[in-house]
């Protein structure tokens, strides 16, 4: 489970390797707020490689969304596969993100 | 002289040279004895450190003792026990340059100083002249962990301590190691013992939070479980007496486990209480405990699913609002899952209010189903998610029975799936028929 972090234009991507779980949902936030506190603005979390992700792993990324919004930032989701799809949409929370079917989609769309 | 008068002259010599070894070694081997009785009469770390130093300072012939510990939390070391020290000792920082007692831990090897030697302030109280300090190490397959230093001053009638005196304490030393190791496991012992107590009862608290299923008789049928992953956790449900044969039903999960998740857990239930009871609409009643957790939530960053469903048998409806709670069912008589889909993201994450959906109810024959994530994303040894489907699959399956029946099967299958293996996550489940 590794959390990768890159930079396209002025967007940071992070990349979600494994599963999004309970045990690792504080390292993507810190990860997410190191590249806050070095000014970045537009986070993309691509969950391309991810299997799963958990209850608390959706508490991190709401967390994380609402602190970007407080500092006029904004950050988006691509790439969830069928199952998390699903999860966002049988808990309503796709009405919360901007979800993006590729990582290109969600660049394009910042 | 013949061979065998040199071979008795021989061994009269050797016999004699042990004989004064074992003299000259005998008050040496009386303190180790000592101690060896000290620590399996003491109990308490202090008792067993005040009376080894007073056997090594008579011993040694030593006016001034002391045996530091090491705090890991505090970076310093303060003495568990001081012999002939005017007033308190206190503790030296590890990091400490000018402190002999510092240097002595941080080197892990004694240190021998004599009167011109210098040393730090806060040492003065235990050293008068030449001092003595050794390690006291806790030997571990890796090697020796520092736990602590001894201090021996004032040698009587003499001006400084020798290489036998520091042998001797550091024979010691290892002794007193495993009285400082032996005290440290007590107390971690102790305090593991009485949290697990505690835990206990918060679980017994907690299971007794939630309503006896049979409490809804005679207006319904009801069967429920709750596993928590740990001693406490944050998944739940509630049960409602509405009159006039409605009753309520509600499922929650919060988003985490553990003593947090507990406590937003309980808060929920309380402030639920009430709003069941004066909001008719069930998304009246979550719009109510939304606006009641609100604060709460949005300090400790935790979220919830809860669905709350309302069955009136005698109009056929089943009116619901579900914020963002994704394993929702109503099981129909011929076996059609029909889900309650989410009207809202879960509560600490959406703003709007729950919208409310209704479905027809068909009195004795339909039955709710209602579990958590913990159920559907239970894992077997392999990892493998046990899956939404084969929940329902065995709810269908037994569609006719007793809802106990159901919620036994499917703890069945969790149980197979998991092959004993510990939950990550709390499980729930709700069945009831009307």
């Amino acid at each position: 489970m590794t959390f990768t972090l890159t930079q396209s234009g002025d967007v940071s991507i992070v990349e979600v390797e494994g599963q999004l779980i309970v045990s690792n949902r504080q390292e993507l936030k810190q990860k997410v707020l190191d590249a806050l506190e070095k000014g970045a603005r537009k986070v993309l979390v691509d969950f391309g490689r991810t299997s799963y992700i958990d209850s608390s792993g959706l508490g991190v990324l709401v967390s994380l969304a609402k602190k970007m919004r407080e500092l006029g930032g904004d950050l988006r989701l691509a790439n969830l596969n069928d199952d998390l799809q699903t999860l966002f949409e049988l808990t309503k929370l796709d009405t919360l993100f901007q979800i993006s079917e590729s990582r290109e989609r969600a660049l394009e769309s910042f | 002289m013949t061979g065998d008068g040199a071979s008795v002259d021989r061994l009269r010599r050797e016999a004699e040279l042990a004989t004064r070894q074992l003299i000259e070694s005998w008050e040496e081997i009386n303190l180790l004895y000592s101690i060896g009785e000290i620590l399996g009469r003491t109990v308490t770390l202090s008792d067993a450190a005040a009376t080894i130093l007073r056997e090594i300072c008579d011993t040694v012939s030593a006016g001034l003792g002391a045996i530091y510990v090491h705090d890991d939390a505090r970076g310093v070391l303060h003495a568990v026990a001081a012999l002939g020290a005017a007033g308190e000792v206190p503790p030296i920082a590890v990091d400490d340059d000018e402190s002999l007692v510092a240097r002595t831990f941080r080197e892990r090897h004694p240190v021998i100083a004599d009167d011109a030697t210098p040393g730090a302030a806060r040492e003065a109280g235990v050293r008068r002249g030449a001092m003595l300090a050794v390690p006291v190490l806790w030997t571990t397959p890796q090697g020796g962990v520092p736990l602590g230093v001894v201090t021996l001053s004032a040698p009587k009638a003499r001006a400084q301590f020798n290489a036998g005196d520091q042998k001797l304490v550091a024979a010691i030393a290892s002794q007193i190691g495993t009285a400082i190791q032996i005290d440290r496991l007590v107390k971690t012992s102790v305090a593991q013992e009485r949290l697990a107590h505690e835990m206990q009862m918060a679980h017994d608290l907690q299971m007794r939070l939630l309503p006896a299923p049979s409490s809804l008789a005679p207006d319904a049928e009801c069967a429920a479980r709750v596993e928590p992953a740990e001693h406490v956790g944050g998944d739940f449900y509630q049960l409602f007496k509405l009159g006039q044969g409605r009753v309520g039903v509600l499922i929650g999960d919060v988003s985490s486990h553990g003593y947090q998740a507990a406590l937003i857990m309980a808060l929920t239930m309380s402030a639920m209480a009430i709003h069941a009871q004066a909001h008719a609409d069930p998304g009246e009643a979550l719009a109510a405990l939304r606006a009641s957790l609100a604060d709460e939530l949005r300090e400790t960053e935790m979220y919830l699913s809860i669905c709350y469903v309302v069955v009136d048998p005698a109009h056929g409806t089943l009116r619901y609002a579900n914020a963002g709670h994704p394993h929702a069912f109503v099981v129909r008589r011929d076996g059609a899952a029909e889900r309650l889909a989410a009207t809202d993201a879960p509560l600490g994450l959406g703003s709007n209010a729950p919208a409310v959906a209704q479905v027809p109810w068909t009195r004795g024959a339909d039955l709710l189903v209602l579990f958590t994530d913990g159920i559907s994303d239970a894992r077997d040894d392999a990892g493998r998610v046990l899956g939404e489907a084969k929940v329902l699959e065995v709810v269908r399956a037994r569609r006719a029975d007793a809802p106990s029946r159901v919620v036994d099967g499917v703890f069945a299958l969790l149980e197979g799936h998991m092959g004993g293996g510990v939950p990550a996550d709390d499980q729930a489940i709700v069945v009831l028929r009307s």
